[in-house]
């Protein structure tokens, strides 16, 4: 068990740092490409002069620094996610988590149409565990929520609770559906299984929501 | 900077990006277009004559290799250059099996582009 959880946290962490390196190499290619047409303008300004070439250097210049910004951005969650990691048991706040975890994961989700959103949460929910398998969970639920409705819809992520107890829903927007088709479409993804073997080596509960399309864990 | 004015399609849903390398492009004497997305692109080829294309692989909606299966339906003969982000040239020459011409790795080497560029409208498109 133990072989197969590195096995399958070295592939989530992999996927999710595919994903953001690639977007990286879209920054610096634009960065790249707008330090080129500077000395394109500068090598025609010498030529023959150009009227213009203050303002056009001064919009490459502000290019630039947008996409140093977005490049920082970018580095600085993968940081972050990469040291979720540090130690196999932290307490973490599921709000804080999920939303980093939704931020660091977003291109993957838009390169299959999926838009992913979480509503934010008044009460700072906390639980000791491993960061990883529980950003695992959540991420394995968005997979499923995609694999069973299709591609074009918006998965919204909420934290749900009531006197007894607390989850996490994660809804799918198709809300065509009724509940024996829904759930039969979810049960057959391959995901299901995988989301109840890692509830359960954390203490988490997952289900099937009865109302609308949607996932729930509960983790109180 | 002069050449002939050779048609170019850029599909890429890095705004920026390709508005600068098309800007680049420009002033080189080549005519660019730019799509946004797969759809814009496959749109283009459909009612534009293009002398090559220059396609990223990794686009939301329509992927590059979807985009491309689609362009060679309507024009078999348009070369496409694939450009790739990823570290690995497995997308890419997964995309030349399928019909593109070449692929190269972003960040891009303008000069190295150019080059492509003149050898895939000299050459013949693989079907």
């Amino acid at each position: 068990m133990q072989m197969k959880n590195s096995n399958d946290k070295a592939g989530f962490l992999g996927g999710v740092t595919a994903s953001v390196t690639h977007e990286l190499q879209n920054v610096l290619a634009i960065i790249k490409e707008t330090s080129g047409l500077m000395e394109d303008f500068l090598l025609m300004n010498q030529a023959g002069g150009m009227p213009d070439l203050d303002e056009r250097l001064g919009k490459c210049l502000e290019t630039i620094k947008k996409q140093s910004y977005r490049g920082v951005t970018l580095t600085s969650r993968l940081n972050g996610f990469a040291h979720t990691s540090d130690s196999p048991q932290s307490t973490i706040n599921i709000f804080e988590t999920l939303q980093k975890m939704i931020s660091i994961t977003d291109r993957l989700f838009k390169q299959k149409g999926i838009d992913v959103s979480i509503i934010p949460c008044d009460t700072p929910y906390s639980i000791i565990t491993d960061a990883i398998l529980f950003q695992m969970i959540a991420f394995s639920c968005i997979e499923c929520l995609i694999d069973a409705f299709q591609a074009n819809t918006a998965i919204i992520l909420a934290i749900q609770s009531s006197e007894s107890q607390a989850a996490i829903q994660l809804l799918c927007n198709n809300r065509d559906l009724n509940h024996m088709d829904y759930r039969q479409k979810i049960i057959q993804t391959h995901h299901w299984e995988k989301i109840n073997a890692l509830c359960e080596q954390l203490g988490l509960k997952a289900d099937i929501s009865t109302d609308i399309p949607a996932l729930l864990i509960f983790f109180k | 900077m002069n050449s002939q004015r050779i048609n170019i399609l850029l599909i890429d849903d890095e705004i920026e990006f390709i508005s600068t390398l098309a800007e680049r492009l420009e002033l080189r004497g080549y005519a660019s277009t730019i799509a946004s997305d797969g759809e814009s692109g496959i749109s283009l080829v459909a009612k534009k004559s293009f002398d090559v294309a220059i396609l990223d692989l990794m686009m939301p909606g329509l992927n590059g290799l979807d985009t491309l299966r689609q362009i060679k339906t309507i024009d078999t003969s348009l070369p496409v250059i694939l450009l790739t982000g990823h570290g690995s040239t497995k997308d890419g020459m997964e995309g030349m099996r399928m019909g593109a011409f070449d692929f190269l790795m972003k960040p891009l080497d303008i000069n190295e582009l150019l080059e492509k560029i003149k050898l895939a409208i000299k050459e013949p498109a693989k079907e």
